[in-house]
């Protein structure tokens, strides 16, 4: 039984055309997750952070631990 | 292959990684917007047969047209290995005959239907020339 002759031109093109739209698609779709994963809530974490965030209390809290040269607790 | 298709914003990127593999269906040298002559399938086999059919051919000739046919997205016409197989013949090359029937089956990649048919195509000839096949020799496995 003889064998029928198959395609054998532009076979690379045809792979390429199909994969690569969705090779750049899937990258899109990854950077976008990363963005939206971990990047936003990210950023909203610090922000949440620093929005009630005392400043001069923590620097009078880090002041008694004694972790700066420039000031010494106080009553010292 | 009509290129307008890709002319939209987020693939013109695409269009011209596709216009610089030489994978476009059919014409081999093609670009949208050329208005050079395009090569077809047959003339462009026809060209080859030549090449490989020139009597006088050298080795160096010999490997420079194998490793250029090699180059394209395509896997060669049986017409167009016989007569590389034949200029082998020509330049007592059994190594390079049995290293083309290799490179072939290589180029076919995950196609495994184009071996197959290509050593049926050209039984005849293997067995005029006396070249054994890969598998003949047990050089298909490792």
């Amino acid at each position: 039984m003889s064998l029928a002759k198959p395609a054998m031109r532009g076979l690379l093109g045809k792979r390429l055309r199909f994969h690569l739209p969705i090779a750049f698609a899937l990258s899109l779709v990854a950077a976008a997750a990363f963005k939206y994963g971990v990047t936003e809530p990210r950023k909203q974490a610090y922000a949440d952070f620093y929005k009630q965030y005392d400043t001069t209390k923590e620097f009078n809290n880090m002041r008694d631990a004694g972790v700066f040269e420039s000031v010494r607790p106080t009553g010292e | 292959m009509h290129c307008g298709k890709y002319i939209k914003s987020q693939t013109v990127k695409l269009c011209i990684v596709v216009l610089h593999i030489d994978g476009i269906r059919s014409p081999l040298a093609s670009r949208c917007y050329s208005h050079a002559k395009v090569e077809t399938d047959e003339e462009f086999d026809a060209r080859w047969v030549t090449y490989f059919s020139k009597p006088d051919i050298d080795a160096w000739e010999l490997k420079k047209g194998m490793n250029t046919l090699i180059g394209y997205d395509l896997v060669p016409e049986p017409k167009i290995l016989d007569s590389a197989l034949r200029a082998c013949r020509r330049l007592n090359d059994l190594a390079s005959a049995i290293r083309i029937l290799e490179a072939v089956k290589d180029k076919s990649g995950p196609h495994k239907d184009i071996y197959p048919y290509l050593i049926q195509e050209l039984q005849p000839t293997l067995i005029e020339l006396g070249i054994s096949t890969p598998e003949d020799l047990g050089m298909d496995k490792l």
